[in-house]
C-alpha cells in the first residue's frame, strides 16, 4: 500500500496549533496522528511540541553512560600506568598519588560525558538524515511546516484541514 | 532601551545575518590583511628560534619562563567568557545572551587554539611534543601523571573539543537556513554537508534541547577546572608568589574579566564590520558593560586579597617578591597592571560612557592591556626575586623575538576568528527569531493584561 | 596485567620518600661540602666541565646568565661601607642537591626526571620536551637548559678540544635540560666493578670530578648508608639526618654549634648535601 506525504505551511502558530490538535482528534483510516505527523519548526517551540503528545528524550542516559565510563577509565588507566612504568619515585610523592588522579578523572569524566552526549544526540535525532520527501525553505525562515504521511485515501481530508486552517502552501508527493 | 525590536520580520532576520557571508565593509579586508602581516612577523620569529634555539627569546637560566607561559595564560583566560555567555547565561535565562553567544563561543574556540600554539613554541624540543599524550605503547612509557602541565593538556583538549563540539551543536540549525539559501557552489556542498539533514522536525528539537542543555551544564564546571589548572601550574609550585592558595579563583575571575573585555572589543568590530546594528544593540552592549564591570570588582577583591595574604603572612620570600613587584625593574608594569585593572574600569560606572562605542572600545582595550600584564607579573617577578639569592642579578628583559610572536599571536588570533565569521553566521538566527518571538509573545500578554487592566477599570 | 600489578603492590605504592620509608639500600651516594676548607678556587667546576663535557659558551651568552655550569662557586659579601666589598667573599660551591623529595621530579610532564633506587635525581635527556618546569620549580636553580644547540656552535669545543670530550658522557642538543649527575657514569662504573667481584663499593673507590680536584678536599662524597664511609661519619657526627625537614639538634636551647646544615631544609626537598658553616674571619 503506498504512503502519500503532505506538507503544509502556516505561518500563523496558533494555527498551526489548532491543525495539530485536530489532526490528533481525526480519525481517518491509514493516517495515526502519533507516527505520521511531524512538525518542522525554525525554533525551538516546546508548545508545538507539547501538543504531539509525551514523547520521551533518552540524551541524559548517553550522558551519565559517558561520563561515568570516562572517569572509571580515566582513573584506573592512570593508576595502573603509573604502578608499571612509574614505580619510580618521584618527588617523594606515592608510586599512585590521589590529587593528580583525581584532577585527571573529573577531566576524562567531562569529556566522556560531552562526547557521548552529542553521539547520543546524533542518534536520537536521527542525525545525519535523509532529506525527507517534502521540504520547503520556507521552514527554516519564519513559517513551521506540517507533514504528514497517509494513505492516497485519506489525503483528501487531511488536505481540507490544512486549507480549512489558511494554509500558506500545500505541498503533495507526486503520484507514483 | 530594548536589546532588540520586536517587530523584525524573521526573514529579515536570516537576510541580514546571510549578507553577513558575503559582502561585509572594506574594513573586514583590512583587519585579515593586517592580522596575515602579524602572523608573518610571528612565523619569521618562530623559525628563526626554531631552528637557533630557544636563547634568541633571551632566556637564562632563572628567567626560565617569559612571554610564552604569559601570553598562555591570556589567550586561554579569553576563552572563558564565551562560556559565560554561551553556558551559564543559557542556564540562568538571559535571553539577551542570543545574538552575541556565537562570536563569543567562537572567541573561546579560538583563543583556545592560540593558546595551543604557545606551548609549542615554548617548549625546548616541540618535535617531541607527543611525549606528553598518553599514547600505549609497548615499553609501558607514560607522561607523568603528577605533573599540571600534563592536566593542562588533558584540561585544554577537554575544554577545546567540547566547545568545538558545543559551537557546533549549536550552530547546526544555521547552518540549515545557510544551506537553504546558497546558491549552488562550494559553500553550499559544505553547509550541505555540516547541517546534516536539519530540517527542524520537532524530533529534532526535542532532543537538540536538551544536548544543548547538557553540554552547558558540563561546560560550566569544565571552564572553572581548565584556568584553576593553569593555576595549578603556579600554586601547586613551591615559588614564592607564585605557591598561593587563591590562585584558582583570582584566574578564573581574571579569565572572566579579560574574556568579557575582549567580548566588548570585538562587539564594536563585528557590529561595525558586518552591519549588525540591528543584533548587537546598544541595550546588549550596556548589558555586558555593567557584567564587565562587576567581574572587574571581583577580580579587584581577589587582587586585593593576594597582595593583603601575601603581607600578612609568614613567608618572608613571598613578602620580598611582592615588595619587588612594587619597587624592582618590573614596577612600572606592575602599576599600569592595577591601574588598568582595577581604575579604567571604573569608567563603566558612568551611563553616558556605557554606550559610547569610542570610549568602550578603549577602556576595553585597555582592561585586556592591564590583563596581559597581569600575567607577566604573575609568571615573570617570581624568576628574578626567587629563594635563592644567586638568582637575583640576572638580565630578564625578553627579546624582539619573545615580543614579535606574543604580536604575531594576536594575528593569529584576528585570522582565525574574522575567517570564521565571514564563513559562518556569527549571529545565531534561530535564537534571535526565539527571542524575537518570545519578547514580543510577553508584550502582547502585557498589552492584554494591561487593556483587561483597563476595561476592569472602566466596568467599575 | 597492569591492574594487577597495582593490587599487587599497592601498599608499597601509597607511602611517602624519605619520611615514612626505609633509606635506600645498599646505596645512597650523598655529599658533604666543608666551606672552612673551600678557597673559591673553581677547579671543581673546571673539573666538571672536563668530566661532564660542559659547553663552554662565551663571555657574551654568560652575561644573559646562559652559563652551563654544573658546578657553580658563588660568592657573597657584605656591603658594609668598604672600598673593595667583595674581597674576602665567602664561597659556597653549588650543585645540584639530589633531593631526596626533588620538587622538579613532580612537575615534569613527561617523567624525564626521576628518584633513583641509590638515591639520585637523574636526568633522562632523551625524554626531556624542554618545558624547562623543573627549572622554574627548583629551589636552587642549578638545572641548566641547553638554549642552543651547543655541540654544532662553533667555539664550544673548537677542533681539537673536542679530543678531550669525555667519551663516557653524552654531548646534549639544544632544548634538553641537564643538571649535576654526581658524577653517574664514575658511579655507575663502580658498582658495575664491585657487582662483578660480589662486594658493595668501598669508601673512596668513587670520586666525583669535582671532589678529586679539590685541592683542600672541602668535598666529600660516598655511600651515606654504608657505615664506614667519610660522608656517613660526617654526617652522623654533625647529626644532620637525611628524613628532617628541621634538624633535631637546632631544637635544643640555644641552638647547636655543630656545622653542619644543610641549604633551604624547611621547604622540605630532602637534599643530599650537606654543607660544614663557615668560621673562620676573612681574609682581610
Amino acid at each position: 500500500m503506498s504512503k502519500r506525504h503532505l506538507l503544509a505551511l502556516f505561518t500563523n502558530f496558533d494555527e498551526a496549533e489548532a491543525v495539530v490538535k485536530e489532526l490528533r482528534g481525526v480519525s481517518l483510516k491509514g493516517f495515526d496522528a502519533n507516527k505520521d505527523m511531524v512538525i518542522k519548526s525554525p525554533i525551538e517551540h516546546p508548545e508545538c511540541e507539547s501538543l504531539l503528545g509525551e514523547k520521551p528524550v533518552r540524551v541524559q542516559w548517553f550522558t551519565l553512560g559517558g561520563a561515568l565510563t570516562g572517569g572509571l577509565l580515566a582513573f584506573s588507566l592512570i593508576s595502573a600506568s603509573q604502578g608499571n612504568f612509574f614505580a619510580q619515585m618521584k618527588g617523594g610523592k606515592p608510586i599512585v598519588p590521589f590529587p593528580p588522579n583525581f584532577v585527571l578523572t573529573y577531566e576524562m569524566f567531562i569529556l566522556g560525558g560531552v562526547y557521548i552526549s552529542v553521539l547520543g544526540f546524533l542518534i536520537c535525532a536521527g542525525l545525519p538524515a535523509r532529506r525527507s520527501p517534502l521540504y520547503s525553505a520556507k521552514v527554516s525562515e519564519d513559517q513551521i511546516g506540517i507533514l504528514v504521511q497517509s494513505d492516497e485515501a485519506a489525503s483528501g481530508s487531511l488536505k481540507a484541514i490544512f486549507t480549512k486552517h489558511k494554509a500558506l502552501e500545500i505541498q503533495e508527493e507526486a503520484g507514483k | 532601551m530594548k536589546d532588540i525590536r520586536e517587530d523584525i520580520a524573521w526573514a529579515q532576520i536570516n537576510k541580514d545575518v546571510l549578507k553577513s557571508l558575503e559582502n561585509p565593509r572594506r574594513m573586514y579586508w583590512v583587519i585579515l590583511f593586517i592580522a596575515i602581516a602579524m602572523v608573518g612577523v610571528a612565523v619569521g620569529c618562530e623559525v628563526y628560534q626554531y631552528t637557533t634555539g630557544l636563547g634568541v627569546a633571551n632566556f637564562s637560566n632563572p628567567h626560565v619562563w617569559g612571554l610564552y607561559i604569559a601570553t598562555f595564560i591570556f589567550w586561554i583566560g579569553m576563552s572563558h567568557s564565551g562560556t559565560l555567555l554561551s553556558a551559564i547565561l543559557h542556564l540562568m535565562h538571559a535571553d539577551w545572551r542570543k545574538p552575541i553567544y556565537r562570536f563569543a563561543e567562537a572567541m573561546t574556540t579560538f583563543s583556545l587554539m592560540t593558546a595551543g600554539l604557545f606551548v609549542a613554541v615554548h617548549l625546548g624540543r616541540v618535535w617531541q611534543i607527543y611525549y606528553a599524550l598518553p599514547y600505549p605503547n609497548m615499553r609501558q612509557v607514560w607522561p607523568n601523571f603528577q605533573s599540571p602541565l600534563l592536566w593542562d593538556a588533558m584540561a585544554i583538549f577537554t575544554y577545546l573539543s567540547s566547545s568545538i563540539l558545543f559551537l557546533y551543536v549549536g550552530m547546526i540549525p544555521d547552518l540549515a537556513i545557510c544551506r537553504d539559501n546558497m546558491n549552488p557552489g562550494w559553500r553550499k556542498k559544505l553547509y550541505t554537508a555540516l547541517a546534516l539533514g536539519w530540517e527542524g522536525t520537532d524530533r529534532q528539537w526535542r532532543n537538540f534541547r536538551v544536548t544543548y542543555l547538557t553540554i552547558a551544564c558540563f561546560l560550566i564546571p569544565l571552564a572553572v577546572s581548565v584556568h584553576s589548572i593553569v593555576a595549578s601550574d603556579f600554586a601547586m609550585s613551591q615559588q614564592p608568589g607564585w605557591h598561593i592558595t587563591s590562585f584558582p579563583p583570582y584566574f578564573v575571575a581574571g579569565a572572566l574579566y579579560s574574556g568579557c573585555a575582549a567580548i566588548i572589543t570585538l562587539f564594536i568590530i563585528l557590529r561595525y564590520v558586518f552591519k549588525f546594528e540591528e543584533y548587537m544593540t546598544m541595550g546588549i552592549l550596556k548589558k555586558i558593560v555593567r557584567l564587565t564591570f562587576a567581574i572587574a570588582m571581583v577580580w579587584t577583591y581577589l587582587n586585593l586579597i593576594e597582595y593583603a595574604a601575601v603581607w600578612y603572612g609568614h613567608d618572608q620570600a613571598a613578602k620580598d617578591v611582592l615588595i619587588q613587584k612594587a619597587t624592582g625593574p618590573y614596577a612600572p608594569f606592575w602599576w599600569a597592571m592595577n591601574f588598568c585593572g582595577s581604575i579604567v574600569p571604573l569608567i563603566m560606572l558612568f551611563k553616558r560612557f556605557q554606550t559610547h562605542i569610542p570610549m568602550m572600545m578603549a577602556v576595553s582595550i585597555l582592561l585586556n592591556l592591564g590583563m596581559w600584564l597581569e600575567r607577566w607579573m604573575i609568571v615573570a617577578p617570581t624568576f628574578s626575586h626567587g629563594y635563592y639569592p644567586w638568582t637575583w642579578d640576572h638580565d630578564q628583559w625578553p627579546s624582539l623575538v619573545q615580543w614579535g610572536i606574543v604580536f604575531g599571536s594576536f594575528g593569529w588570533f584576528g585570522l582565525l576568528f574574522m575567517v570564521f565569521c565571514k564563513v559562518f553566521p556569527s549571529v545565531s538566527m534561530y535564537e534571535v527569531k526565539e527571542m524575537v518571538y518570545h519578547r514580543s509573545q510577553a508584550t502582547k500578554k502585557l498589552e492584554a493584561t494591561g487593556k483587561m487592566a483597563a476595561a476592569g477599570k472602566g466596568a467599575h | 596485567m597492569s591492574i594487577s600489578t597495582l593490587l599487587e603492590n599497592y601498599s608499597e605504592f601509597r607511602h611517602f620518600h624519605p619520611v615514612d620509608d626505609v633509606p635506600h639500600n645498599p646505596y645512597k651516594w650523598a655529599m658533604s661540602i666543608d666551606l672552612d676548607a673551600c678557597s673559591g678556587c673553581n677547579a671543581c667546576s673546571v673539573a666538571c666541565y672536563a668530566e661532564n663535557n660542559l659547553p663552554v659558551v662565551g663571555r657574551e651568552k654568560y652575561l644573559h646568565g646562559q652559563a652551563m655550569h654544573w658546578m657553580r662557586i658563588e660568592r657573597y659579601w657584605d656591603e658594609d661601607g668598604r672600598e673593595f666589598p667583595d674581597q674576602g667573599a665567602q664561597f659556597l660551591p653549588m650543585m645540584c642537591q639530589q633531593c631526596e623529595a626533588a620538587p622538579c621530579e613532580t612537575v615534569c610532564p613527561v617523567g624525564a626526571t626521576n628518584h633513583t633506587p641509590d638515591g639520585i635525581n637523574s636526568q633522562i635527556y632523551n625524554r626531556c620536551i624542554g618545558s624547562r618546569y623543573c627549572s622554574a620549580n627548583c629551589p636552587y636553580k642549578v638545572r641548566y637548559f641547553n638554549w642552543y644547540d651547543y655541540p654544532t656552535t662553533d667555539n664550544v669545543w673548537p677542533a681539537e678540544m673536542n679530543q678531550q670530550l669525555n667519551p663516557d658522557v653524552t654531548v646534549r642538543g639544544k632544548g634538553v635540560m641537564e643538571k649535576c649527575t654526581f658524577c653517574i657514569q664514575r658511579v655507575t662504573v663502580a658498582k658495575n666493578n664491585a657487582k662483578s667481584e660480589g662486594r658493595l663499593v668501598h669508601d673512596g673507590e668513587v670520586q666525583t670530578a669535582c671532589q678529586q680536584a679539590c685541592p683542600t678536599s672541602a668535598i666529600s662524597f660516598g655511600n651515606l648508608v654504608d657505615p664506614e664511609s667519610r660522608v656517613h661519619k660526617q654526617w652522623q657526627v654533625q647529626k644532620v639526618e637525611l628524613d628532617k625537614d628541621a634538624q633535631t639538634k637546632d631544637k635544643e636551647e640555644g641552638g647547636s654549634d655543630l656545622r653542619g646544615y644543610r641549604i633551604l631544609e624547611e621547604l622540605r626537598p630532602y637534599p643530599s648535601v650537606m654543607y660544614l658553616e663557615r668560621v673562620r674571619e676573612t681574609a682581610i
